[in-house]
């Protein structure tokens, strides 16, 4: 079975996405983000998401141990929210306050054909956002995956290793396709 | 996925396990109080006791409703009228973050106070996960203290048990589903009830407002369901919201509250879309609330706010 850790930066819906991992079949355990990275070596690990959390992104600049975790890491990441900002950051990216923060319902518009996360969605779909700052600029290894109408950078990825940013929440209910999206990022672990 | 069948079967286990000699339940009589009973009732048999607590902020009934579900469970209970106590504390209190720490507080001092007299040293809670979630820690901001996270005091004697911790409310109904318990289905209701559906202080006179406006508001919607008008919100109320606005009763000038109408739809809790009710059914509470509530009450308004950015209950 395919073993995928949640770090956890504080976020309100970390445990959900601890239990969607659950939910599909994945051997899943939060861990807070003070814990050092042999930690997740010693347990096994094939995949890591970062979570999101209150530290705002665009005014600060450290996210527990999450720098150690981006240096060291040889499997898939998936960054949400604060975690997709710090990884832009962390790659030579921008982040600061967004000019509109979104809340709630928003419709996403998928940009990239063939980006393994977004496999078998559609091109657009309602989301669920909650978010004070956003990325504002791409780190130049990174590619463009989706925006929507109040924030250019929605979805990102690295252009050679399997590491992804969302601005938006797949783990909420409310995201329609979110569960879809942890399945296929599930199925690039599995790889 | 989660097996609520193999959950009853651990839980029962780790209770007994757990448990030193006897036990008391903060029952509220809601799906996750009902459904830890049922657990530890199963773990520990006649060594639990129930004890409901009347804050006087209940809805219509509901104390009454909760000792019939008690007897058919079979528990041994209490139940203690506080409700003076509660309004007495709560008479200037403003902020609801205030108002949810006295209520904890006093719950867990009238629980103190029954589990001196029994020779209890456990305190079983029916906390679910986005209870501490929301209640914040080291890591986590404080969106509400729930009064069974958050609104525990600091010094307290009895130890806390809590089996439900990680569930969310969808895997609380599927284990009371397997317990064939009749609340499965039963919407959501705060431990700290009415005085968090009261903007401002939750004086006596305001909670009758808000109690009647909640009965109206669950006794129509269950109608239209039962006609087949809409499909049962995940959780529907009232809020009252002390602004006074002008109206017009009999040719004569009238001056009263507001009242919210609020649904939503969920699974968890953790997000949130503001529900559709159908515009007869709205116009039906909105003519029930003005004409049973009369001077108190002249404008209705509702609530369309998703969460995020808002939360189901307003305070």
């Amino acid at each position: 079975m395919v073993r995928i850790l949640v770090v956890d930066n504080g976020g309100q819906w970390t445990h959900r996405e601890w239990r969607t991992l659950r939910d599909l079949g994945v051997d899943t355990k939060i861990f807070p983000n003070t814990a050092k990275f042999e930690e997740f070596e010693n347990y096994g690990v094939d995949g890591l998401v970062l979570s999101g959390g209150a530290p705002r992104m665009g005014l600060q600049n450290n996210l527990g141990n999450c720098k150690e975790y981006l240096q060291k890491a040889n499997f898939p990441i998936l960054g949400i929210c604060a975690g997709h900002q710090f990884m832009a950051r962390f790659f030579g990216g921008n982040v600061k306050p967004s000019k509109i923060p979104e809340f709630g319902k928003v419709e996403l518009q998928i940009l990239s054909k063939d980006s393994l996360l977004f496999k078998d969605l559609p091109k657009k779909s309602i989301v669920w956002e909650s978010h004070n700052d956003e990325v504002v600029e791409l780190p130049p290894t990174f590619e463009l995956l989706a925006s929507s109408e109040n924030c250019l950078i929605q979805a990102m990825q690295h252009k050679t290793k399997p590491l992804f940013g969302l601005q938006f929440h797949p783990e909420v209910k409310h995201t329609e396709f979110g569960e879809k999206i942890f399945s296929n990022f599930i199925t690039i672990c599995e790889e | 996925m989660f097996n609520a069948e193999k959950f009853v079967e651990e839980s029962i286990y780790k209770l007994k396990n757990t448990i030193k000699g006897k036990a008391l339940i903060a029952f509220s009589g809601g799906v996750d109080s009902t459904v830890t009973a049922t657990l530890v009732n199963k773990a520990i048999r006649d060594k639990l006791i129930a004890v409901h607590v009347d804050t006087g902020y209940m809805r219509k009934n509901e104390s009454q409703q909760v000792e019939t579900l008690m007897k058919k469970l079979g528990l041994n209970y209490h139940i203690i009228d506080a409700s003076k106590e509660y309004y007495d504390s709560l008479i200037n209190i403003v902020d609801p973050e205030e108002k949810r720490k006295i209520i904890g507080e006093k719950f867990i001092r009238i629980f103190e106070k029954v589990a001196q007299k029994e020779e209890v040293d456990f305190l079983i809670q029916g906390t679910i996960a986005p209870d501490w979630i929301e209640s914040g820690d080291g890591l986590r901001d404080t969106i509400k203290s729930h009064h069974n996270v958050g609104g525990l005091p600091k010094e307290m004697k009895l130890k806390i048990v809590e089996p439900l911790r990680d569930l969310y409310k969808d895997e609380v109904r599927e284990v009371a589903r397997t317990l064939k318990l009749s609340v499965a289905e039963r919407q959501p209701f705060p431990g700290p009830g009415l005085a968090i559906r009261i903007i401002g202080a939750a004086t006596k006179d305001r909670v009758e407002i808000v109690r009647e406006a909640c009965f109206i508001v669950e006794t129509e919607i269950d109608a239209a369901v039962s006609k087949g008008k809409m499909t049962r919100p995940w959780q529907y109320f009232a809020v009252l919201i002390p602004i006074k606005t002008v109206g017009v009763h009999g040719d004569k000038r009238a001056y009263g509250y507001t009242i919210a109408i609020r649904a939503v739809e969920s699974i968890d809790a953790m997000t949130c879309s503001y529900s559709n009710i159908p515009h007869e059914v709205l116009d039906r509470i909105s003519i029930q609330i003005t004409n049973s509530l009369g001077e108190k009450i002249n404008r209705i308004v509702y609530d369309i706010t998703h969460k995020p950015p808002g939360t189901v209950e307003w305070e």
